[in-house]
Parts: C-alpha cells; sequence; structure tokens
C-alpha cells in the first residue's frame, strides 16, 4: 500500500503523510528504480553482444579448430579468399538474394499500391495470405517447398525447378514480398491520395499517375523493403538448407554442414564479413528512412520486418 | 466505384499468384501427404490409402514427448523473453536519454540482423567445455560447463536468439504511450507504480501482445537453436520434422508432424489467450476506475 493510499483509507490528509519524496518533485536526484533499469538494460546489451563479440573474436584465432583458441592471426581471412568452397557459396548467396529481392520488391509493390490505394472485397483474404506467410514458422514453408519443387521440376518437368540459384530465389523472396508489400502500404496509407488525384484530374493516364506520382512517393518504403529482402533473403538458413541443390550451396548452409563436419576459424571469419555486408545494408536503410522523415519507433518497426 | 475495385484487384494478382503458387500450393500438398504413408524402403509417400494413421503416429509417446518438450520451451522462453526483454524495452523507450535513442535502437539491431546460425554458434564457442569461459570456471575451482547438449542450452539460446524480436515491438508500444499521459497521472497523485499498473501498461498492451506472439510463434518453430545447442537431449519439433524430410525420408510421417506443429501453436495460443483472460477478470475489477469513487 502506498503513502497516498494509506492516507486515503486512515483518512490523513494526503499533503501531510507525503514526507517521501515524489519523482515530479525531486527530479535532479535518479530514483532508485531509475538506477536498477539501467543496470538491468546494461547487463541485457552485454547478453545481446556476447556471442558476436565471440565470433569477431575468434575470426582471429590461427588454430585449426574454432572452438579452441590458439593464436591471434588473420590467416582465416586470407582463407575467404583463396578457398573456392568459401568465395562459391558467398557468390550463390548473393546471387540469389539480388534475383529474390528484385522480385520481391517488385511484386510487393504492386500489392502494397493496391492494397492502400484499391481496397475492397479482395483485400481481406489478401493480407490474411500475407500475414500466413509471414507468421508462419519457416520450417514448415521449408520442408512443403522440397516436396513442390521436385513435383515441379521432376514429375511435370519443368528443368527451372531443378536450378539451385532458381529454388534459392523463390524460397526467400515468400515472406520478403509480405515485407515490402507491407511497408509500402504503410506509407502510402499515411498519405492522401490527393496527388494521385489531381494527377488524374489533369488528365493523366493511370500508369502514368502511377509512374509519376505514387511510385515517388513509395519510393522510400519500395527502397527499404529491397534491402531488407535482399538481407533476409542472404542470411536465409532454414529454407535454403531444404532447397538448395549439391553445387549451388549458399553460406548459411555451408556453415551449417561444417557444424557436422568440423568448424574452423575461417567460418567465423565468412560471418564477420558477411555480418558487416548486412550492417552496411542496414544502415542505408536507415539513412533513407531518417531523410524520408521517419521518427526512430517508425524506423526500428521497419527494420524489425514490419512488425 | 465497380471499374477502380478490377484494377485494385490486378496490381495485387501477380503476388498473390507467386504466393499460391509457392506457399499455398506446397503447404496443401503437405497436408495431402499427412494422411498417406511410406510405402517400402526407397519411397518417400504415398496417398492411395488415405488415413489418419500418421497423426496417430505421431500422438504415440516417442514423438509425442518431442510435442511436449517444445512446448515446454516455447511457453518458458517466451515468459522468459518478456521477463528480460520488457524492463530494457520500457528504459529505452520511456527512461533512457532522448538522443541516446537511436543508437540503442541499432544497438538491438545488430544482434536481430546477425545471421540467426551464427549468433548460434556464439553460445556453442561460449559454452563448450573447452571454451575460455569453462577454463575460466575450472581455474576457479568449478566444474567444466556441460551444459551443451541439454535442454537448458536450448532455452538459453531461444531467449537470445528471440530477445531482439521481443525488445523492438515492445519498445515501439512503449514509446507511443509517450510522457504525456504519464506525467499527467503523476501530476494527478498517481504513484510511479499507480501510473505504470493503470496508464502505460494498459495503454502499451496490444504492442506487448504483439511481441509475445511474435516471439512464441518461431519459437515453437524453432529449428537452428535445438540442432547446435541441444542434440539428442534437446530435440524440439522443428528439428524432428525436418530429420523425417532430410535423413528418414517419410515425407508423410513429417508432413503430420509439420500440421500437428501449427496446430499446436494455435491451439495453446487460444489457450493461453484465454487464461489470460480469465486472470484479467479478477484484477480488472480490482483496479476498474470509478470516477464517482476517485472523487469522494
Amino acid at each position: 500500500m502506498t503513502a497516498r493510499e494509506m492516507a486515503r483509507s486512515t483518512g490523513v490528509p494526503a499533503a501531510a503523510s507525503a514526507a517521501r519524496p515524489g519523482p515530479a518533485v525531486h527530479r535532479h536526484r535518479t530514483p532508485i528504480r531509475h538506477r536498477l533499469l539501467l543496470a538491468w538494460s546494461l547487463v541485457g546489451f552485454a547478453f545481446l553482444f556476447a556471442p558476436i563479440v565471440v565470433i569477431v573474436a575468434y575470426s582471429f584465432n590461427t588454430g585449426r579448430l574454432l572452438v579452441s583458441f590458439e593464436d591471434f592471426g588473420i590467416e582465416s581471412y586470407l582463407a575467404l579468399f583463396q578457398k573456392q568452397v568459401l568465395s562459391d557459396a558467398v557468390s550463390v548467396s548473393l546471387r540469389a538474394a539480388g534475383l529474390s529481392s528484385l522480385i520481391a520488391s517488385g511484386l510487393g509493390t504492386l500489392a502494397g499500391i493496391a492494397l492502400a490505394r484499391r481496397p475492397g472485397g479482395w483485400t481481406v483474404w489478401f493480407v490474411g495470405i500475407l500475414l500466413l506467410v509471414a507468421v508462419t514458422p519457416s520450417i514448415v514453408g521449408a520442408v512443403a517447398l522440397l516436396p513442390w519443387f521436385v513435383f515441379l521440376g521432376q514429375d511435370l518437368g519443368f528443368g527451372v525447378f531443378n536450378d539451385g540459384i532458381a529454388r534459392l530465389t523463390i524460397g526467400s523472396s515468400l515472406f520478403s514480398v509480405a515485407v515490402v508489400a507491407y511497408l509500402v502500404r504503410a506509407r502510402l496509407i499515411g498519405m492522401q491520395a490527393n496527388l494521385e488525384e489531381a494527377a488524374a484530374d489533369l488528365y493523366s493516364t493511370p500508369l502514368r499517375t502511377l509512374r509519376r506520382v505514387t511510385l515517388p512517393l513509395a519510393m522510400p518504403a519500395i527502397l527499404s523493403g529491397f534491402l531488407l529482402s535482399f538481407t533476409f533473403s542472404l542470411d536465409d538458413t532454414i529454407v535454403a538448407a531444404f532447397v538448395q541443390v549439391s553445387g549451388t550451396t549458399p553460406w548459411p548452409v555451408y556453415v551449417l554442414s561444417a557444424l557436422r563436419s568440423g568448424l574452423r576459424p575461417e567460418i567465423a571469419a565468412l560471418s564477420t564479413g558477411m555480418l558487416l555486408l548486412t550492417l552496411f545494408a542496414l544502415l542505408v536503410v536507415a539513412i533513407i528512412l531518417k531523410r524520408a522523415g521517419d521518427s526512430t519507433a517508425d524506423i526500428a518497426k521497419t527494420m524489425a520486418g514490419g512488425s | 466505384m465497380r471499374r477502380a475495385v478490377a484494377p485494385g484487384f490486378a496490381l495485387a494478382l501477380p503476388a498473390w499468384i507467386w504466393l499460391a503458387a509457392f506457399f499455398v500450393a506446397p503447404v496443401g500438398v503437405v497436408f495431402w501427404y499427412s494422411f498417406g504413408y511410406k510405402p517400402g524402403l526407397f519411397g518417400t509417400h504415398a496417398n492411395d490409402v488415405l488415413s489418419l494413421d500418421r497423426y496417430a503416429e505421431v500422438l504415440t509417446p516417442t514423438f509425442f514427448d518431442t510435442f511436449a518438450n517444445t512446448l515446454w520451451v516455447g511457453v518458458l522462453g517466451t515468459a522468459l523473453c518478456f521477463v528480460v526483454g520488457a524492463p530494457i524495452a520500457y528504459w529505452m523507450a520511456l527512461k533512457a536519454p532522448a538522443r541516446v535513442k537511436g543508437l540503442l535502437i541499432a544497438l538491438v539491431m545488430v544482434p536481430f540482423w546477425t545471421n540467426f546460425l551464427v549468433r548460434t554458434i556464439g553460445w556453442l564457442i561460449l559454452l563448450s567445455p573447452e571454451g575460455w569461459l569453462s577454463s575460466l570456471l575450472q581455474d576457479l575451482g568449478f566444474e567444466p560447463l556441460g551444459v551443451l547438449q541439454t535442454r537448458s542450452a536450448v532455452l538459453l539460446g531461444v531467449v537470445y536468439n528471440y530477445l531482439p524480436l521481443m525488445i523492438l515491438p515492445l519498445f515501439v508500444a512503449f514509446d507511443r504511450v509517450g510522457d504525456v499521459v504519464r506525467e499527467a497521472s503523476s501530476d494527478l497523485g498517481g504513484t510511479p507504480l499507480r501510473t505504470f499498473a493503470r496508464v502505460t501498461f494498459p495503454l502499451a498492451r496490444p504492442g506487448i501482445i504483439v511481441g509475445v506472439l511474435l516471439v512464441y510463434i518461431p519459437l515453437m518453430g524453432d529449428y537452428l537453436t535445438a540442432v547446435v545447442l541441444g542434440g539428442a537431449k534437446g530435440n524440439m519439433v522443428g528439428q524432428m520434422l525436418a530429420s523425417q524430410f532430410q535423413t528418414a525420408q517419410n515425407w508423410a510421417l513429417g508432413s503430420a508432424m509439420a500440421i500437428m506443429l501449427v496446430l499446436m501453436i494455435v491451439l495453446s495460443i487460444v489457450a493461453l489467450g484465454a487464461l489470460a483472460r480469465l486472470i484479467a477478470i479478477p484484477v480488472r475489477a480490482r483496479y476498474r476506475v470509478d470516477l464517482m469513487e476517485e472523487v469522494a
């Protein structure tokens, strides 16, 4: 029971019993609970960074095994350039991520515009599917795609579905389509359709209005959606592990197989390199959104995949 | 208006077809396979005789134990994620200096965007019996770390892996509440605890529910954490159904497991939601704001 409630129940006026300094009055002394919150958060951030620091530190391990640190050196980074299998894995990932993010931002942008500007009876169903794609655990989508690609490629004879890059591209594009559609819709809904109406009044054709008015309005969302899709696809492990064809192994699947055959320090070097690439893409997203006038909380929302 | 609906649908059509072809259809096929069986050693699935036998098989102790284990890790992991993450999100949104907010968000983003598998391997290094943490403990006279390949390791792994996913929506939720109404509550005599319980928390509740669901759903379907840290003792459904497709080549049973996993997630959310409502009834009655009483 607090002082104020006690005062009420005992009939003593609240002001008389309020000897405890209230936070509103004494702002200059940080209350103990604020310091506890700060301490908790600092420990939390240390927890969040612990394994990442470990990976980066162990990427400079010169030993044979990743887990036991022997000496400091950059041999593992040199291996990235010398070992064909590593650069192949990165190249596969980059190609699939490029294609996948192009498809996702194309399809997602059109869907997002439709959702924001032309809602109708179909919207509920479509949003339902997007939501379903976004929340279904990726392991379910992954195990479903494997038999499906086998069916399309081998039973029906569509050769494209036997191609490793095509499989990876499709597999990692699905979640991204949902994210881009959501981002584009959110940005356009935040703006009135005035400009589009004005363009139509001035005898602009629908296609021209789309190209010259709507798309530029949605551009920050499209660009950040593209980059987010790129990083999603670059990091996609679960779907890729199921649909990949031997010969076109993306880098996370290579890491996964190294887990069974023995982790070497170059795995950490590879991971560090890819992390830097991802962070660079995200920095660009943040700059784009900041320029477009988004608040910090908005940017946080976008970067968490539109959640 | 009729004219306006048709092009709207048309713009969304490519995405619709794409998702129908590569999400709805394959998941539908898995649903179909789940009623079939594995014909002999080399076949993966057959559907000439339909039955619910695969579901019955999933419910036998061999496989059902893993489902129970997954539910345990899912519920406890989400709860721990909330306990660890909520104070951090609260501090970031409402107590941290405004000028460092952007930096703090960026700091949560880094682990969120570090490859899931890679950060789990980071824990593998940290927790390994030959790692530096273990040798430090041994120097201090403790046993070498033996937490790897257990359910505890998986629990630690999932709490870590999904923590950013908890912090970010909670941050947005608390940030939306803002200072204005909270200061109003304080000016009107609300103690910090009352302000939190009756202003901040109710206003942030929708965001909190979103955060909890965003962690719970993928956590239940987690595959990689269990693969890296769990071993045989820390098995989860994701890993088990994956092995039906990858090693056992029993697509029918694997499909039934996938459908059961989705069912378990949906049913457990409904059950936990109902439970939360039930608990909320007396609490709400206790804290109901009655204007007349407050004035008196």
